[in-house]
């Protein structure tokens, strides 16, 4: 019985799960997100998890991590093998962690559980939703199952399914994105959690220390782990690289002898370990060819300067877009947006997507509104309750109401009352500012008094309900501008 | 032999005549096989020429009730105009029709009160109604507006059916006359049900001067509600004479009295705690128009109606009662 590998199977699945579950119900997603040191350095649950790393090693990437488990399963059939270049995911650590001092935040990019946040929020969900709803729309449509099939139907849409369906703009490039991620798995299992995962390279700088460590009695050179290690940790002489191990217990199980073993180091190892031990040199580390050197490192610091372009890109992002309601600074904006999709899976009306090159390259799959999708609604802070960083602020509803995140303008060539003398006014009924930003003024047109809009600047929060309600096509005849 | 990829098979394949022959019908075919099978799966219409009344009177034209609880109002009223029994029959469907159009709360006067819904409820199924259906098409968020105005809990716990309306649950509408509703989609739970309460509040409402019951039935229509606006007099009133409802409840508890339908301004409301109940849906419009000083045939769609000649607008002929609790 391979019992170990089967309770970390157990426990990746059950993280999986977990994870899918507490997105899906968006309400409370900040504790994943707390609980990685690449995001929120300073939370309580990070350090935890630094210090349970320094006890155990890489567990978090065997154990834990949703997108480990995601790669696991696209990699069981893939082979391991070992070609170096471990030592790129520290290069881009290093590079997060120097734009991080230059006040730009790129974590977004490379951070695991951010990558799969995005694609569990922005493809997986909205494809299982369209999937499953389709599937009793048949069932219920073609076979005349009005109840109690439909009652059921009806129960799920009101509890888990949601009423509505979601759609995001682009969601091509996240799935992409996510597929190219696991598709490495085809050059050797785990691809991207030995060459370009910031977040190991975090925890393998730290498990390199580790009290937990593998040990190995007798062994008969069968280089069984040596090959079928999913992390190409162990060295051909049955040592292995510590920081590279994720605890994944294959080995105990692969070995033929069952020499392996997983064991804490004896009282006396233990003092030896912290204060008897000769520290390998400057050179030495050069040597050995997967990790980074003082010289590796100046030059990273060095060149990472040469990089400053990107700054400047960043700051050229001038408000062009209709941001979520709160957000007063673009710049700080940007930074701050680890761009994890929680805003856009919890707006109720599915306005908030995600941009692609709009602002500049800088705001790729950061939200903003499309009133024509889905207006902001009034009466609501959800994307503020739910973003894990605070790019979007948290505000009361009756601060939340006062946000403008832009100006309506009526376009009199298209609006049915100015130009064809009808009877409309839809943007009116629905605009939800108590004193209505949208005010009418009578004419008389062949007798009959028909009423026209226009907006009160003064009053207007740039919801984009009128925009989203507007009956005419294609072009609306009221447009929100951020 | 070297392994082919299947991409490398298919670069090296010669395309004859034949196979292209054959490449192409293969693919038409699957094509008009699939739009088939969409179809079938999807695409049925059906269309109706509304619902089939027996057109019940009461006891009287319209009762109204004036009082401080507004369920105890409601029981009150639909007693005196003879009790629920009177409209809904042993095991059947029951569709109330409520106005749960705004995230809005119940103070703020924009949906329907949740405890004149609530009473009626109570009062379908202690006349004998197997189920109880509840929904509205909401102009904001149909969750946010089914927990905010109330109605969804109190309803839930007397076990009646809240839900949103699904789109593709649709019947086209066709008319015996010529009609700018025609070919419109509504709903199917508004047609395939043996009772029809509406529920409105009365409110203000911008374009037509007032929201009372004719309006309310919009919320039973799918499809581009903003096209509605046209002439929504007599789309009103077409779509009146479409579902014929069997009783109309007015909740006049809180009155909306400026910046309807939507609301949201506490000092707009007038507490006016009057409940009307009557058969008639015209005549129900034309009393809750006079009670906010407004001629009825001033308004659009009661104008249609009496045109129509779906009901009394006249209030001097008809009988009612008004009675206090």
């Amino acid at each position: 019985m391979k019992k170990l590998v089967l309770i970390r199977r157990f426990s990746q699945t059950l993280f999986l799960l977990l994870f899918i579950y507490i997105l899906w119900l968006t309400t409370n997603t900040a504790v994943f997100f707390k609980i990685d040191p690449l995001v929120s350095i300073f939370s309580f649950s990070a350090l935890t998890m630094l210090v349970l790393t320094f006890i155990a090693g890489r567990f978090f990437c065997g154990w834990i991590c949703p997108l480990g488990a995601i790669i696991d399963i696209c990699g069981i059939k893939a082979k391991s093998r070992d070609f170096g270049f471990r030592q790129v995911k520290y290069y881009i650590l290093g590079f997060i962690v120097i734009f991080a001092f230059l006040g730009i935040q790129i974590a977004w990019i490379f951070d695991p559980l951010v990558i799969t946040a995005r694609f569990i929020s922005l493809n997986f969900i909205p494809f299982f939703t369209i999937v499953l709803d389709k599937l009793f729309i048949f069932l219920i449509k073609s076979f005349n199952f009005y109840t109690p099939l439909y009652d059921f139907y009806r129960l799920l849409k009101s509890s888990i399914l949601g009423v509505k369906i979601y759609y995001f703009q682009h969601s091509f490039i996240t799935l992409s994105f996510f597929i190219i991620i696991c598709g490495l798995v085809s050059i050797t299992k785990r691809f991207w959690c030995r060459i370009l995962c910031p977040l190991g390279a975090i925890y393998a700088l730290i498990a390199k220390f580790s009290i937990l460590r593998r040990h190995v009695d007798k062994c008969m050179h069968c280089m069984k782990c040596n090959v079928d290690c999913r992390m190409s940790a162990i060295k051909e002489d049955s040592s292995y690289r510590k920081e590279e191990c994720i605890l994944c217990m294959d080995c105990i199980y692969g070995c033929p002898d069952r020499a392996t073993k997983f064991t804490w180091p004896a009282k006396k190892n233990l003092q030896s370990k912290f204060f008897l031990i000769s520290r390998p040199t400057g050179r030495e580390i050069c040597k050995a060819k997967d990790s980074i050197s003082r010289g590796d490192f100046l030059f990273l610091m060095a060149s990472s300067f040469l990089l400053l372009g990107f700054k400047s890109m960043a700051d050229g992002a001038k408000k062009r877009l209709i941001r979520p309601p709160g957000v007063t600074s673009e710049r700080e904006f940007l930074n701050k947006c680890i761009r994890c999709g929680n805003c856009m899976k919890i707006c109720p009306t599915n306005g908030l997507q995600p941009v692609i090159f709009e602002p500049s390259l800088a705001g790729i799959w950061t939200p903003h509104l499309i009133p024509e999708i889905g207006y902001c609604e009034y009466n609501c802070n959800l994307c503020g309750n739910v973003c894990p960083t605070g790019a979007i602020p948290k505000l009361n509803l009756a601060q939340k109401k006062e946000q403008k995140l832009g100006l309506a303008y009526i376009d009199k060539n298209i609006c049915i009352p100015w130009s064809q003398n009808k009877e409309c006014i839809v943007c009116e009924e629905h605009c939800p500012v108590p004193t209505k930003a949208i005010k009418t003024y009578d004419e008389v047109f062949e007798g009959k008094k028909i009423k026209k809009p226009y907006v009160d600047a003064s009053l207007c929060v740039g919801c984009g309900i009128c925009q989203n309600k507007c009956p005419t096509r294609p072009l609306r005849a009221i447009k929100v501008q951020p | 032999m070297k392994k082919e990829s299947m991409f490398e098979r298919f670069l090296n394949k010669k395309i004859s005549r034949k196979r292209f022959v054959k490449l192409c019908g293969i693919s038409a075919g699957s094509l008009v096989l699939n739009s088939a099978l969409f179809k079938f799966a999807f695409g049925q219409e059906e269309s109706s020429t509304g619902r089939v009344t027996k057109r019940i009177k009461g006891m009287h034209d319209l009762v109204v009730a004036k009082g401080e609880d507004p369920y105890i109002m409601t029981v009150k009223a639909v007693e005196t105009m003879g009790g629920m029994r009177k409209f809904v029959k042993k095991n059947s469907a029951v569709l109330i029709k409520p106005n749960i159009g705004w995230d809005r709360s119940p103070e703020q006067a924009a949906n329907t009160n949740p405890y004149v819904v609530g009473a009626l409820v109570d009062m379908c199924f202690k006349a004998g109604a197997k189920r109880v259906n509840i929904f509205d098409r909401t102009c904001n968020d149909t969750k946010r507006c089914y927990e905010n105005s109330g109605i969804e809990k109190i309803a839930r716990e007397k076990s009646a059916n809240v839900f949103s309306p699904d789109d593709w649950n649709v019947i086209k509408a066709k008319f015996n006359y010529e009609s700018p509703m025609e070919g419109w989609p509504v709903y199917r739970d508004a047609l395939e049900c043996d009772t029809f309460i509406n529920v409105p509040i009365l409110k203000h409402h911008s374009l037509t001067g007032l929201t009372i019951s004719m309006k309310n039935l919009m919320g039973i229509c799918s499809g581009d509600r903003g096209m509605m606006h046209f002439d929504i007099g007599t789309k009103l009133a077409h779509l009146t004479d479409f579902i014929k409802p069997d009783l109309t409840v007015i909740d006049a508890y809180r009155v909306l009295t400026r910046n309807g339908p939507s609301g949201g301004n506490l000092e707009d409301v007038l507490d006016m705690k009057t409940i009307m109940v009557s058969p008639d849906p015209v005549l129900c419009d034309s009393y809750a128009a006079n009670l906010m000083d407004r001629d009825p045939l001033s308004i659009s769609y009661i104008e249609q109606a009496v045109k129509l000649n779906l009901g009394n607008a006249d209030i001097a002929k008809a009988d009612i009662l008004t009675i206090k609790t």
